[in-house]
């Protein structure tokens, strides 16, 4: 259907007229009298409605239907003829529900019987039908403006619905010309002006009522084009329910509707509430719905008509087990539906079971062969739709498995990781407008992209890719350094996990490297920690344009990962000696080391409290004080760059680690953000006689010149116990830097 | 779209065809070779593409069968343009096309979309001078315009029979190539089958859209809340290894081909993001929202068969700015992030999904419709079962009263008020001596009201109006409640 068909726009126009107060002469009986009451009571006198009150209620019934199944871009508006035309509503969108309509109506109140038939005409109303179809609605108008010089594309069609009682077939012509002279005229005035546009099409419908049991003084007529513009054809109804049957037909018609009936809706019984019977519900909906079995012509589906309707119901049979909400079903459609008696009680039990959020799946009734089940109903957000779920069978049946294709081999994807991003990634609407700081409009999906472009920068596929996302302890600093922003306790967080990865290395923890595809132990544990600070300098690196505090991270992991070389070379030393070592002696250093600094937590917590801060560029930083020492022999090894030119020999190394022939290189492990414009503070090894006597000058200096720890001070043996409370508290815990202990 | 390939095995077909200084050709040799070239390149860029062979001359024979039915269709079409004559031949048959009954219908149009490609082995000249050509595009006319005639250009040889087939796998043929990006993760794709240009208002927009050969992941959502969303189409998307010259190397589905074997070994251990995406999203049970142009997104998920095998699937919502109304607008789908808390909760418990509408359905909001009988009845009854229960009922009853009271203003139903005025003035009065006293009171309160409003006057019919429950100083209670 084409977006601004005929049945865009839809213009009511009701008679009001005096001889509208008429009854329709179908009595309803409202005072049933209910069994075991008192006897000898005369029920009250069955009533019966005014041509008024069936029109107005047919009317509202097809807008009903109208607004479940198109809630948008299908427009209604009302009016009611009398001694002139009373619009009841607008094209905009606010104005489209039934309750507008309803107090709208209320308001009119039912014809005056005793007013002058002669003041009292249909004809105002089908003016004012026609001037309100010149009117542009908003989907006209946002159209129009989108289209720009194509604003022509943009159509002008609608229907005038009028429900009347006509005194004769050529009142009926009378009408038609009337209607027809209107279109010509307004559209020579929407002809020169910009708010309003010319009727292309209209399509009259003529719905003449009159009291059962009278003859009808007005003969049905099928459409006729009476011009290029306008189309007309002529309904002659009986009031009451007939005149409801016509427009249930007719809603059908002008919307393309179909009807679908659910049988063997298994139901508790009211008075018998152990047991349930079978019952049927017929839904509307639009007629796309059934596009599968037009085009197989499976037409024995179809044929059982209810009620003396004229209309042809397609039954499908609720389907046991229902469906679970997880199950993606390849679903070609979704329609909404609205049930033709919305109020019985079965059409009211299947709804509600719908809108409690559970989805039925329905079966085509077959008398023999495999139950293919064809749709599903479901609700979403308290609105319900029958979906159609693809019977046929697709050339997408047999596909190749995803391990038979492109990296289908690699079996340590990080699936886990991945999934862990993607809940972060996922999307949530922003209904209110929220705009930047510049003023303009922000687009959350937008946004959306920002956030997954911040989060890819560094993000390698497979474990053994990757050595820093392997481990717990860095958690706390990836999680947040690809963020756009920081809090400062973000940045506290990240020092705090820099100092903790330090305190590790001090400890010669392992690290989780891959020793996939690398012959022997893999990379040394010095290499490993090598490995491991390059890349989170590269993560840390690729965010360092985000914000200030993100370079302060980055200066706290430079001034951190640094290790001077003196210390490299005696724990070079160190590991040779290794093996001579008493092990009882290795123990007791180890002990010592475990000791001082059992709790990285709390050993972070202690650096904080020690630092000094420093200005450097305009920042400050905070470098606790031990760190301050190894800052200062790398200001002295960089001096010292000219003469010991080794750290380029020892990147080279890094890169050969990380490049070994089984662990392919990450697509993209390039460099996203281009080096920092200050030399990168590189390590250096070589000669360090100077260097050592210069550091081992300045600690002694230093030593002299801070406070002794208290814990030192109060030392047995020149050995302090450190955290004497922590068994107590025990709520501490030692991290462990293994993949295990991840969530 | 799986193919038919309809080849003309007529004598004429064995017409020779002069070729200088070479062997002698027939036209099917011709033939023969061009769907040699079709199906070589099938073989290599469009491998799950599923054909079937048919052979005819006055009868037809199907050389090589369909493994399954399909609801969509390509028919290649192979003759050389000569029709036959007499009963059966195509010139008749068109020609008394009128006089076909339901029961022999022409089979034009197939009864499922398709697309009839003709592949003539003639030239235009040869074809125009007779009436063969006109006949040939009644036939794609009669398949609804959908499919085109083509003719060899210049003389009849093996060149120009490629260069005509060469069109053909151009126009129906070409494997859809894309790249796949999720921020800076990216990896080369085929899409499966082709997802074809798509109109959506031929009116307003009559032009064709087609999907961006950028597929961006913009973010993710439940399976349980995209939950089974309409699609335009289904997809698969391969991960293809491409060379430098951006020609596929392969899929790295498993081939006999000895030297592609090996470069799709390579392929298989390197690491690539759809299989990443594809078991993430396996696991999860999650979809990944992808943009496939302005206004126009679709989904990506893991799709099992029987087998278990599975692979990654792409659908295409329908374009637009909300094709999906319980998502809302795609672009107002922003971060997680960006919301003060976290809309999924902090123990992954709730959804933001999916969005109410602003207006409920008639069949959420307890309408009022008096068309049946019954409908009426049952209102009317409901009033009377409180009424009976009065004063306990007190607040049910005058919801009721009143929601019949809005229903007949807004349908000039006010006989129906006095109707039911009536009927509780004789409750009143059959009221047992046991009752509370306060029912009286409200039923007579209740049965002035309604007749009040059913005179019609604004002072007593606003719509708007809510006849409330009388005060009165027995029991507490039911001013209480109220």
């Amino acid at each position: 259907m084409k977006i601004f068909s005929e049945s865009h726009k839809t213009v009511f126009v009701v008679d009001h007229c005096p001889y509208m107060a008429e009854s329709c002469r179908q009595h309803v009986e409202f005072d049933m009298l209910v069994k075991n009451r008192t006897q000898g009571i005369i029920p009250l006198a069955p009533i019966s409605k005014s041509l008024w009150t069936c029109s107005v209620e047919s009317s509202m019934e097809y807008c009903r239907i109208m607004y479940d199944i198109f809630p948008f871009k299908k427009l209604v508006n009302f009016i009611v003829s009398d001694s002139g035309a009373h619009v009841l509503n607008s094209w905009t969108q606010e104005d489209q529900n039934l309750q507008e309509l309803m107090a709208a109506l209320a308001a009119v109140g039912p014809p005056n019987p005793r007013a002058d038939p002669e003041c009292c005409s249909i004809l105002h109303g089908l003016v004012a039908a026609v001037e309100t179809l010149c009117k542009i609605t908003e989907y006209q108008h946002e159209a129009r403006t989108l289209l720009m010089e194509n604003a022509e594309r943009v159509g002008n069609r609608g229907r005038i619905i009028c429900i009347t009682n006509a005194k004769s077939d050529s009142h009926v012509r009378m009408l038609e010309d009337c209607v027809q002279e209107t279109i010509h005229e307004h559209n020579k005035l929407a002809a020169n002006s910009d708010h309003l546009m010319q009727i292309q099409k209209c399509e009259l419908v003529l719905i003449h009522t009159y009291p059962v049991g009278e003859d009808s003084l007005v003969s049905d007529r099928t459409k006729k084009e009476l011009s290029p513009v306008l189309t007309s054809e002529v309904h002659s109804v009986r009031a009451g329910r007939h005149l409801a049957t016509k427009l249930n037909i007719l809603v059908q018609q002008h919307f393309d509707l179909a009807s679908t009936t659910i049988t063997n809706i298994p139901m508790k019984e009211e008075q018998h509430a152990n047991t349930s019977a079978n019952y049927d519900v017929e839904l509307l909906h639009h007629k796309d719905a059934h596009v599968d079995f037009l085009k197989s012509g499976d037409n024995h589906l179809s044929g059982s008509s209810r009620e003396g309707s004229f209309k042809e119901t397609i039954t499908l049979k609720w389907c046991t087990p229902r469906t679970n909400n997880i199950e993606l079903h390849y679903c070609t459609g979704a329609y909404r539906i609205s049930p033709v008696d919305v109020n019985s009680r079965p059409s009211s039990c299947l709804t509600n079971f719908l809108l409690n959020g559970r989805s039925v799946l329905l079966e085509q009734p077959r008398k023999s062969g495999s139950k293919v089940i064809s749709h599903m109903l479901s609700s979403h957000g308290g609105e319900i739709f029958l979906h159609v779920l693809s019977s046929s069978r697709s050339i997408l049946e047999d596909p190749p498995s995803i391990s038979e294709g492109c990296g289908g081999r690699v079996t340590d994807y990080r699936i886990t990781d991945f999934g862990e991003f993607m809940r972060e990634n996922r999307l949530t609407p922003f209904l209110d407008p929220r705009y930047k700081i510049d003023g303009s409009l922000e687009i959350p999906l937008e946004r959306a992209k920002d956030q997954l472009e911040k989060h890819t920068r560094y993000w390698p596929m497979i474990i053994s890719q990757t050595t820093i996302f392997n481990m717990q302890a860095v958690v706390p600093l990836a999680s947040v350094i690809v963020k756009e922003s920081l809090t400062e306790e973000d940045v506290l967080n990240c020092q705090k996990t820099i100092y903790n990865l330090v305190d590790m290395e001090r400890k010669n923890d392992p690290l989780p490297i891959s020793t996939v595809g690398t012959r022997g132990k893999g990379p040394k544990r010095d290499e490993q920690y090598r490995i491991m600070w390059n890349e989170l300098e590269t993560l840390v690196r690729a965010h360092i344009n985000n914000s200030e505090k993100h370079q302060r991270v980055l200066e706290c992991l430079m001034a951190c990962r640094s290790k001077p070389p003196e210390e490299e070379e005696r724990k070079k030393r160190g590991r040779k000696r290794e093996d001579k070592e008493d092990k009882s002696e290795k123990a007791v250093k180890d002990y010592e080391q475990e000791k001082s600094w059992q709790d990285s937590e709390r050993a972070a917590e202690f650096l904080t409290q020690n630092c000094l801060a420093f200005r450097r560029g305009g920042k400050s930083i905070l470098i606790p004080i031990p760190l301050i020492f190894k800052y200062m022999k790398f200001k002295i090894s960089l001096e010292l760059k000219g003469i010991l030119e080794r750290g380029k020999e020892e990147l080279a190394e890094a890169e050969i680690i990380k490049d070994s022939p089984d662990s392919p290189e990450p697509p993209n492990k390039k460099p996203l953000v281009e080096m920092d414009e200050t030399p990168p503070v590189e390590k250096s090894k070589g000669p360090v006689s100077l260097l050592s006597l210069w550091s081992n000058r300045i600690n002694t200096a230093n030593s002299r010149k801070h406070q002794e720890f208290a814990g030192r001070l109060n030392s047995v043996n020149n050995r302090a116990e450190l955290y004497q409370h922590l068994k107590e508290e025990n709520g501490m815990e030692t991290t462990e830097n293994g993949k295990a202990s991840r969530q | 779209m799986p193919t038919v390939v309809v080849m003309d095995v007529s004598l004429s077909m064995t017409r020779p065809v002069s070729v200088e200084g070479s062997e002698e050709y027939q036209r099917k040799h011709l033939a023969a070779h061009g769907l040699t070239m079709l199906f070589e390149h099938m073989a290599t860029n469009y491998k799950l593409e599923f054909t079937a062979l048919v052979v005819f001359s006055s009868l037809w024979e199907l050389m090589v069968p369909f493994t399954r039915d399909y609801n969509t269709l390509q028919v290649v079409l192979v003759t050389d343009g000569c029709l036959g004559i007499g009963r059966g031949s195509l010139r008749h048959s068109l020609a008394t096309h009128n006089q076909r009954g339901e029961s022999n219908r022409f089979p034009l149009p197939f009864p499922f979309p398709s697309k009839l490609y003709i592949m003539c082995m003639a030239n235009l000249e040869e074809l125009q001078s007779t009436d063969s050509l006109d006949c040939l595009e009644r036939l794609i006319d009669l398949n609804n315009g959908e499919g085109q005639i083509f003719t060899i250009d210049g003389p009849l040889c093996l060149k120009n029979v490629q260069s005509m087939f060469g069109k053909l796998i151009d126009l129906a043929y070409t494997p859809f190539h894309a790249v796949l990006k999720c921020g800076h993760l990216t990896a080369d794709v085929q899409v499966f089958p082709r997802p074809e240009p798509f109109v959506i208002d031929e009116e307003i927009d009559p032009i064709p859209k087609v999907i961006n050969t950028d597929l961006e992941i913009v973010g993710f959502i439940d399976i349980a809340d995209i939950s089974s969303p309409p699609v335009l189409s289904r997809h698969l998307v391969l991960p293809i290894a491409l060379n430098k010259e951006g020609d596929e190397v392969g899929t790295g589905i498993t081939d006999d081909n000895e030297d592609e074997n090996s470069a799709n070994q390579i392929a298989g251990k390197i690491p690539n993001f759809c299989v990443l995406l594809h078991g993430s999203l396996k696991v999860e049970g999650m979809v990944a929202i992808v943009q496939l142009g302005p206004e126009w997104h679709g989904m990506l998920y893991s799709q099992a068969d029987s087998k278990k095998k599975s692979n990654l699937m792409m659908s295409l919502f329908e374009p637009g700015p909300e094709p999906l109304p319980w998502l809302g607008k795609m672009v107002q789908l922003g971060p997680i992030s960006d919301a003060k808390e976290n809309p999924y909760g902090e123990d992954d418990n709730k959804s933001p999904f999916p969005l109410q509408p602003k207006n409920k359905r008639s069949y959420a909001q307890n309408v009022t419709v008096w068309i049946k009988p019954s409908g009426l009845q049952t209102d009317v009854q409901k009033i009377l079962r409180n009424a009976r229960k009065l004063p306990e009922k007190t607040q049910t009853f005058y919801k009721e009263l009143n929601r019949l009271r809005k229903a007949a203003l807004a349908f000039g139903f006010l006989d129906l008020l006095k109707g039911v005025a009536d009927m509780l003035e004789r409750e009143c009065t059959l009221l047992p001596d046991t009752a509370h006293p306060d029912a009286a009171f409200q039923l007579t309160h209740a049965a002035q009201q309604l007749k009040l409003a059913s005179t019609g006057t604004s002072e007593y019919a606003g719509y708007d109006h809510n006849i409330t429950p009388l005060q009165t100083d027995f029991s507490g209670s039911s001013a209480e409640r109220i």
